[in-house]
């Protein structure tokens, strides 16, 4: 396969993931925006999912019409639900004979979709509950569509590893977007319901429903949100995955460059896996979630170097 | 009457040939297309008209317009009613092309080696080492099978009586035949059932066609060579095209940054390294494919690839240099290349053309001017162009005075009217001009053309122009059996 299209697969993947975990993420601080409107604040959010001056994102402020049209619709946010989906589909334009017509369509569609004035009144005047279910209900389709029809081939090893890496960052930056907004204290005994939210947005809250029987606390939605096998978006399964997209690869790869990668990703997991984080030790929970996306972000900077031939 | 509603406004203009309408009413070769819709109510066509729109949006075929910073997504217009042709018609134009095809072959083969043409005083040498696309380099420069052709596109048009003629040979990189294929796919999803009850031949060989002549072109003794496209990247208005065919081809759609050239062999870069790379069908043109050879700020070619293809390392599809032959000037002498080479009588006509450099001719253009077209040499998309007929006397003057300037560069051709077909258009059938560009494949095995072709409609009412840069559409075009 060529290096620019590997690269071209794994960042459309990686962008319909981000795309969804955005997504998820609104739909989830919208509704609480609605709830809790004592507590609320869209800042934490703003200063991680747009790439406006502070100052402006200052300005935004907690309107919430504004601050769904700044992060989904602004052309001019480079991290804008847009943009994102402006990119994937770019990306599977470089690369339509190596993705199924099916999954072009449907990512092109999804362009269409963003772009179709009804959302953008939908946000503004009407529900935006609904015109986020549209957009994730059309993710969801693409990744139906992913998985029935793409061949089994290196394309689809590139597209699953860019989706679980993007997914194990998105786990860690929102459950680390949670803690700030909590100051990393949470010894406090009573429920926090930020976590319930992150919860929400990882589509995990019913796994710790039916794991734990309506008992909250906080320290079991870090072990899930961590560690938690059965939960497609731990941090612990997005790499375990990652690992095995990978080692699918080990035919059709250079040695060195396998080898180099296979460090990396087994590093990465044991630092997961021989972990013990509580949450009584917010220094150490601050430093974990730090190192862990450092070796996340060092495992994209390798394949960017060792299989994309972009040194 | 009722039963000819759709057909009730359908009014064919005097002197010039309809596709479907002849003095005794409609063609035999439309009539089982007519009496099927023409019963149909305006919505239900409408209802038609929408669903292709749609179907070209959501399959992508569409080209990207930039304006104020954002692209802006549009579909190539297409006219949902095809354009039909009989077999004996067919038969006529194959033959034709076949015929031209070979002779413009050898012409090539002969003008960058040993021009015997011109020593024998049949082409001017003038004429040739005065066109830019001459192409010094390809001179002496061994081609695979001496086929410097292998993908043409010709554009054929129809004067008042019907007969056909040849107004352009597109032999460097003619674009347009995704559309072909993917009119064809959207018609049968519009108009279900009538490609078989009409015993429409197919052109889905067409692909495996074209796979079959380029990887027979590949040097090297492998069983499976390997053939990519290549292709000046997204932003290409012909991107889709270039997709299109990457991926009914099954081979691997490339960049000129995705390949390298070392020790006079090209490579591709992929996840396991370098790959050689046998036969390539590029479409970027001639001066941006090797910046060491052509034009040095080419950011869209390959370094050194022309070496790689003077030693025969790989193959290049079309040969460059091609565009000596299509030059507006020396179309003029395709039908005495025909003779010349072949010993034949050409089958197809040649627009009479005047050469500009010639003085007695641009005495008698410029007193007839407005019954004139003049065209550049070197230029092509519906630009550069002049009609008489539809031109004010300030634009004559200008094009006079740049004639006189650069008499080489300017051709002119009486107006031919070109044949009108139905179209679909604001909810009534009107005659629209068309012309037609049937691709031909040629190879090692002979020359291949698919049955049918690229009908181009010129969508502006009375507008002569059908180039999609002019606001000209498409067509499916159907070739009975």
């Amino acid at each position: 396969m060529l290096s620019r299209v590997a690269d071209s697969v794994f960042w459309m993947a990686r962008y319909m993931e981000r795309t969804n975990g955005t997504l998820r993420l609104l739909r989830t601080n919208y509704i609480s925006s609605q709830d809790e409107v004592q507590d609320f604040s869209w800042q934490p959010l703003l200063r991680s999912y747009s790439d406006a001056p502070a100052k402006e994102i200052l300005a935004i402020g907690n309107d919430s019409p504004k601050v769904l049209e700044h992060l989904l619709l602004d052309r001019h946010n480079g991290a804008s639900v847009f943009n994102n989906i402006t990119r994937a589909r770019e990306n599977a334009r470089a690369v339509q004979d190596h993705i199924t017509k099916e999954v072009w369509q449907c990512l092109n569609d999804y362009y269409h979709l963003i772009r179709d004035k009804n959302i953008h009144v939908q946000l503004q005047q009407g529900d935006p509950v609904t015109a986020l279910d549209s957009l994730i209900y059309h993710g969801m389709l693409y990744h139906g569509t992913v998985d029935i029809t793409m061949a089994r081939g290196e394309g689809f090893n590139y597209l699953n590893i860019g989706k679980f890496l993007e997914r194990a960052i998105l786990s860690a930056d929102m459950l680390n977007i949670k803690l700030t907004e909590l100051n990393y204290n949470l010894q406090q005994p009573v429920e926090v319901p930020a976590l319930r939210y992150l919860l929400y947005s990882l589509s995990g809250y019913e796994l710790y429903l039916k794991t734990h029987r309506g008992n909250f606390q906080a320290d079991q939605v870090l072990q899930q949100v961590l560690y938690n096998d059965n939960f497609p978006h731990s941090v612990s399964y997005c790499l375990k995955q990652l690992f095995r997209y990978f080692e699918r690869l080990e035919t059709e790869s250079l040695p060195e460059s396998y080898k180099q990668l296979e460090f990396l990703i087994g590093r990465a997991m044991n630092n997961v896996k021989y972990s013990n984080i509580r949450l009584s030790d917010s220094e150490g929970l601050r430093n974990f979630l730090h190192q862990t996306r450092q070796e996340l972000f060092g495992i994209a900077a390798a394949f960017n170097q060792y299989y994309f031939g972009n040194s | 009457m009722e039963e000819h509603s759709l057909l009730a406004n359908y009014n064919v203009q005097p002197r010039v040939w309809d596709e479907m309408f002849g003095k005794d009413g409609i063609r035999p070769t439309y009539r089982n297309f007519v009496s099927a819709i023409q019963n149909l109510s305006s919505d239900e066509m409408t209802h038609k008209d929408e669903l292709a729109k749609k179907l070209f949006m959501s399959q992508g075929i569409t080209f990207t317009v930039y304006s104020s910073g954002e692209g802006i997504e549009k579909i190539f217009p297409f006219d949902i009613i095809p354009r039909i042709l009989e077999a004996a018609e067919w038969k006529h134009i194959e033959e034709g092309i076949k015929q031209r095809l070979k002779a413009l072959n050898i012409f090539l083969k002969d003008i960058y080696n040993q021009q015997f043409i011109i020593k024998d005083g049949i082409v001017p040498a003038k004429l040739i080492y005065s066109c830019p696309n001459f192409v010094r380099q390809m001179v002496n420069v061994e081609v695979p099978f001496d086929i410097y052709t292998h993908i043409s596109g010709i554009d054929l048009i129809r004067d008042h009586d019907g007969t056909y003629y040849v107004l352009e040979d597109n032999l460097r990189t003619p674009s347009g035949v995704s559309y072909m294929l993917e009119n064809r796919s959207i018609t049968y999803r519009i108009f279900p059932d009538l490609l078989p009850k009409n015993n429409v031949r197919s052109v889905k060989d067409y692909p495996d066609l074209l796979l079959k002549n380029l990887v027979a072109l590949a040097n090297r003794q492998k069983s499976d060579p390997t053939v990519v496209l290549l292709t000046p990247g997204i932003y290409n208005s012909a991107y889709f095209e270039h997709t299109t065919l990457a991926r009914m081809m099954g081979i691997e759609l490339v960049e000129g940054s995705d390949l390298v050239v070392d020790n006079h062999k090209v490579y591709m870069k992929t996840t396991t390294g370098l790959k050689q790379v046998d036969v390539i069908y590029r479409r970027v043109d001639d001066d941006f494919i090797d910046p060491l050879v052509f034009r040095p700020d080419s950011m869209l070619g390959v370094p050194g690839i022309y070496g790689a293809y003077r030693t025969g390392h790989v193959a290049i599809v079309n040969a460059m240099g091609n565009g000596v032959a299509d030059d507006k000037a020396v179309y003029s002498y395709v039908p005495a290349m025909i003779r010349y080479y072949l010993n034949e009588e050409p089958i197809l006509k040649n627009v009479p053309t005047y050469q500009l450099a010639i003085p007695e001719n641009r005495k008698l253009v410029f007193e007839n001017m407005d019954k004139m077209v003049i065209k550049k040499t070197n230029e092509s998309g519906g630009y550069g162009m002049l009609i008489g007929s539809a031109a004010t006397e300030k634009e004559m003057e200008s094009f006079k005075l740049a004639i006189e300037e650069d008499p080489r560069s300017f051709i002119a051709q009486p107006i031919i009217s070109l044949s009108s077909a139905p179209c679909y258009i604001n909810g009534v059938l009107q005659p629209r001009r068309v012309d037609l560009r049937p691709y031909a494949l040629y190879g090692p095995d002979g020359i291949d053309i698919v049955p049918g072709g690229l009908t181009r409609v010129a969508l502006k009412e009375g507008s002569l122009v059908v180039n999609s840069s002019q606001g000209g559409g498409s067509k499916d075009t159907w070739v009975l059996g």
